[in-house]
């Protein structure tokens, strides 16, 4: 088998592969319509645990610590503060991901969708992706650039209210269209 | 269509039997309503068993006459199911009107991308085995636009119903296996074709088959109401709030990259 037909072959591999994943039921699939509901769980953000976060891990603790408790306990006090910020760098990422899921909510119920504001959104995602996976090892590592976390939180708050407001919106809308389709299934009778 | 051996004739018959239950169930449940393309597409496809039967028992199965008159007919039957698949993502994409025509967008250039890509891995080889190529760079075009079109829609969380993604399914696994069948066979018939030839008949029918059954049992139950529209057009909100959220996710990730680089210093 020469290159061209081996790479006709690894297509159709691929493409078999992809059909597989694509038609396999999610299990969580969120509907648009439905997924509104999820909007609500903005306000336990978890940016708003923010300070105490960044209290836990000051680095003034950290040396009062170190100069009065032993060796061992220091340690282990670190190891433990090393764990609440990657916990907490987790949950960051899953406030991320739910707005960024809300952005493909708003896109879905657009009549007209800019192709290049969405591919620049999955670029978005997927670099956002790759870069917290390379922090997150910077923090096994043990690195803790934790003054910077601040500031992201920052963006993911500003995003999170803005987005708010945009959800609020669409789903009285959604809600709206879902009551005219009841009415019209029932000609004109609101059925529970 | 005597120079086949009995066990290809077998299969034929039991395909023209499953194409027939499918058709009848298009027609008892009332799907014919919801999808005529695709009903068309079954009814050719089993006019094009008679019809091959016809030619291949008058001409010959590999006379030039017969082999042009049998790659014509599976023409018709390729363009009724791009039309057939073309109508499923449609109904199912309809309330979803920005997305359907992002995802159009995207099947114009998937299709205009596979097509180089075919015409560039089969270059020269046109004049040897024109009709060859055609088939599968047309299924390979096929396959690889539709998955894109189920990827975009499971991207935008579109639930497709799950009789539709039985059937676009079918077809995608259909025409994969055609490329794997057609590809593995090129490399094959230069060395022995006739030591080959059982698989080379047997198998494309056999997939088929397999796609019928699933067809079949996609049918059996009523096909889905048509979505409604999800929600009244909000394009403005889209319109306003798109780029935003763009600015702040690449803002998200300038930090990100920051925290990386070790850039960051304390506010």
């Amino acid at each position: 088998m020469n290159l061209p037909l081996l790479l006709l072959f690894g297509f159709a591999v691929l493409l078999m592969l992809l059909l597989a994943w694509v038609l396999r039921d999610p299990r969580k699939f969120p509907q648009p319509d439905v997924d509104l509901g999820f909007a609500e769980d903005l306000d336990r953000r978890h940016v708003t645990y923010f300070p105490q976060v960044r209290q836990s891990m000051a680095a003034e603790d950290s040396a009062f610590l170190a100069s009065r408790a032993s060796l061992a306990l220091t340690r282990r006090v670190r190891r433990e503060r090393r764990k609440i910020a990657l916990a907490y760098l987790a949950c960051l990422r899953g406030d991320f991901l739910k707005l960024w899921r809300l952005a493909r909510v708003i896109a879905s119920m657009a009549p007209q969708v800019g192709a290049a504001q969405e591919l620049e959104r999955l670029q978005l995602g997927l670099a956002f992706s790759w870069r917290y996976e390379m922090v997150r090892m910077k923090f096994l590592l043990g690195f803790a650039p934790l003054p910077e976390l601040g500031s992201l939180s920052g963006v993911v708050s500003r995003l999170s209210i803005r987005l708010e407001t945009a959800m609020k919106e669409v789903g009285e809308r959604a809600a709206l269209a879902a009551r005219l389709a009841s009415s019209l299934d029932g000609h004109g009778l609101d059925t529970p | 269509m005597g120079s086949f051996p009995p066990y290809v004739r077998e299969l034929w018959a039991c395909s023209a039997l499953l194409q027939l239950i499918a058709l009848i169930l298009l027609f008892a449940k009332g799907g014919f309503r919801k999808l005529p393309f695709f009903t068309v597409y079954v009814a050719l496809n089993l006019c094009q068993v008679a019809f091959l039967v016809f030619v291949y028992s008058i001409w010959g199965s590999s006379s030039p006459r017969g082999t042009i008159l049998a790659w014509c007919s599976e023409c018709v039957t390729l363009l009724a199911q791009a039309l057939a698949t073309t109508e499923i993502l449609k109904v199912t994409l309809r309330p979803y009107q920005g997305i359907w025509g992002l995802i159009w967008r995207a099947l114009a250039f998937t299709s205009t991308f596979v097509v180089l890509i075919v015409a560039l891995a089969t270059r020269g080889a046109w004049v040897s085995a024109g009709w060859f190529e055609l088939n599968r760079g047309y299924h390979l075009t096929f396959a690889a636009a539709v998955i894109a079109c189920l990827l975009l829609s499971r991207y935008y969380s579109v639930q497709v119903p799950a009789a539709y993604k039985m059937i676009l399914g079918g077809f995608c696994l259909y025409s994969c296996t055609e490329i794997l069948i057609h590809t593995v066979m090129q490399s094959l018939v230069k060395k022995a074709f006739y030591a080959y030839e059982p698989i080379w008949q047997s198998s494309p029918t056999i997939s088929f088959i397999v796609v019928l059954f699933i067809w079949v049992a996609a049918l059996w139950k009523p096909l889905p109401i048509e979505a409604r529209e999800a929600a009244p057009p909000s394009d403005s909100t889209y319109q306003r709030l798109s780029p935003e959220i763009n600015v702040r996710l690449r803002e998200l990730n300038e930090k990100l990259l920051r925290l990386w680089k070790l850039e960051a210093r304390p506010q």
